[in-house]
């Protein structure tokens, strides 16, 4: 009987599997990315390395001595005091005890400041006490610390915002009207953004972390990119991380452009030059798992997209890991076995600079 | 002429669906086959470039439109039973305590291009609305989104009701959304998971025709 080895499916079952199973789902995973990105396989090489990985005995594995990345983290100061509607731990403390958590006790290289609501637009309404929490943080930490939230163009949509909801108008075939409303909430998505950044560089911020660009489509990464512009014009030494949402910039409007580029439909190695164009420091890509797949299906997919964006990228890649991400399985609190292989696959074959 | 008639739908052009559809009924094809095995397979394939990011969201409703043009031409040559007909009925919305509302949206385009009737009741829905829908609409099919875990019980609850109500039998139900995972469509007892908007077109047909 051959051998088996333990792995994940992407919902986070465990299942068995022999080595030869592990290899074909691993190239499998390989080829779908390189049909749907029209980037390069993985050479036999990488996916042998990939097959050493996925069968080590240990339950967490590592990266080797010297290949360690900067990690960072996103929304980490309401990780500790949030419950489980926001993948929290429920122990009270302020963000700032949370922050100094992450910076003395968990070794975050870099930590955000972030608001219970996570994204910009409900930032404006509490501005004066965002900056004073930005400053106390910044008088005691070492660390860079940003500040982070979601664009999230959806709250600029009826019934959030004032905007019609595009949704809506095509649903009634209203396309043109449906594209102004997307044009017109990415206008007002990029003069908040600038505005919160602003008062928040004004409260000695070391930077600025967009988590999540695209998740309302390619209106979403419009305004974005825009902003991400505009302040590194007014800032010339901001550091911007620019995170994405998914693998595959959704089209909503369909004809938006960035630098002559139309953004909907581009994956992850086509979205790194636009971030870096734009002025980010840190482009963050994303690649989503898929549950009723495999571990390896998910990591050799993932690490396919990766690669070929950390090629493209002029900029540093903080690849995006974590709960439904990056191969990693798609559970509340995902188990370090998957974790910590698909880590150490994004490290030594993707060849990201960053978690 | 099938695949011209796909072809057509592709563009997403009327006026080009609707020449392709004269020129199949001066070849004497009979209508419903130029609709399923010629427009209906061009909106499939318009599905599976939507999900491969070449078409996009205004495409696909221009596709769409094009498509009931079309069929608009053959409504005279149809079989009575058939004209109008729709593929089913679909109550698709988010569950209570969840606000996400955007691929709940492209779903519900994505079937109404199918030719589906969708009825979307929005994000954040108080359970028994699903339930009300249902029977306002007399659907077959109930559609439903949550984007966090912790709204995900809702899905079952929304079964639970469906049960105690004796509407289990008469409606499928779908479930979808990033923490949705088929393991959890089989232990709360739904009909099915559906991973993208695409395949929840699939999936609503093989469960509905």
């Amino acid at each position: 009987m051959a051998t088996e080895y333990k792995l994940r499916m992407g919902d986070g079952k465990r299942i068995f599997m022999t080595k030869e199973q592990i290899i074909a789902d691993l190239k499998e995973g390989m080829a779908d990315a390189a049909d749907l990105g029209e980037i390069p396989d993985l050479s036999e090489d990488e996916i042998d390395k990939l097959v050493e990985i996925v069968t080590m005995p240990s339950r967490m594995v590592g990266v080797e001595q010297g290949k360690e990345v900067p990690v960072t983290h996103d929304i980490g100061t309401i990780r500790i005091d949030g419950d489980q509607g926001n993948s929290g731990v429920g122990i009270p403390s302020s963000r700032l005890v949370g922050a100094m958590m992450h910076e003395r006790a968990f070794g975050a290289d870099t930590m955000e400041l972030g608001h219970i609501d996570y994204s910009y637009k409900p930032v404006k309404p509490v501005i004066a006490q965002e900056m004073q929490t930005m400053e106390v943080c910044q008088a005691n930490m070492v660390v860079p610390l940003l500040y982070g939230a979601m664009p999230n163009m959806g709250l600029y949509y009826t019934p959030d915002g004032p905007f019609p909801n595009p949704g809506d108008l095509m649903k009634a075939f209203k396309i043109q009207e449906a594209q102004e409303s997307m044009q017109h909430a990415a206008e007002h998505l990029t003069r908040d953004t600038v505005w919160i950044m602003q008062r928040l560089m004004a409260s000695g911020a070391d930077g600025v972390n967009f988590d999540t660009i695209g998740a309302a489509g390619d209106g979403d990464m419009y305004a974005s990119l825009h902003a991400i512009e505009a302040l590194r014009k007014q800032y010339p030494d901001i550091y911007i991380e620019a995170g994405m949402a998914g693998e595959l910039l959704l089209g909503l409007h369909g004809e938006m452009e960035y630098d002559g580029t139309v953004l909907a439909g581009l994956w992850p190695h086509q979205q790194a030059p636009l971030a870096a164009k734009a002025g980010a420091n840190v482009f963050g890509p994303v690649v989503n798992t898929n549950t009723s797949k495999s571990s390896a299906w998910n990591l050799g997919r993932a690490v396919t997209f990766i690669k070929a964006a950390v090629k493209a990228s002029p900029i540093p890649c903080h690849v995006n890991m974590g709960m439904g991400v990056g191969s990693i399985p798609m559970f509340e609190t995902p188990t370090i076995d998957a974790v910590s292989r698909a880590s150490k696959a994004m490290v030594e074959i993707a060849g990201v600079d960053g978690i | 002429m099938f695949k011209e008639l796909s072809d057509a739908v592709v563009t997403c052009k009327k006026d080009v669906v609707t020449a392709a559809v004269e020129k199949a009924k001066g070849e004497g094809i009979p209508a419903p086959e130029i609709i399923e095995k010629g427009l209906a397979a061009g909106m499939n394939e318009v599905g599976v470039l939507f999900e491969r990011g070449k078409l996009f969201l205004p495409h696909v409703m221009m596709a769409a439109g094009a498509m009931e043009e079309g069929v608009a031409l053959l409504e005279a040559d149809m079989p009575k039973d058939a004209v109008s007909k729709k593929l089913g009925v679909i109550v698709n919305g988010t569950v209570e305590g969840d606000v996400h509302d955007i691929g709940k949206s492209i779903v519900s385009t994505m079937l109404q291009s199918a030719g589906f009737e969708v009825h979307d009741i929005g994000r954040d829905v108080p359970l028994q609305d699903f339930v009300d829908k249902i029977n306002e609409t007399n659907a077959n099919m109930v559609g439903m989104s949550a984007l966090m875990t912790t709204t995900l019980p809702g899905q079952k609850e929304v079964i639970e009701m469906l049960k105690e109500q004796g509407l289990r039998d008469k409606v499928k139900v779908m479930v979808g959304g990033a923490p949705a995972t088929q393991a959890w469509a089989e232990k709360i007892g739904a009909d099915c998971y559906a991973e993208n908007a695409s395949e929840a077109v699939v999936k609503a047909k093989e469960l509905l025709l």
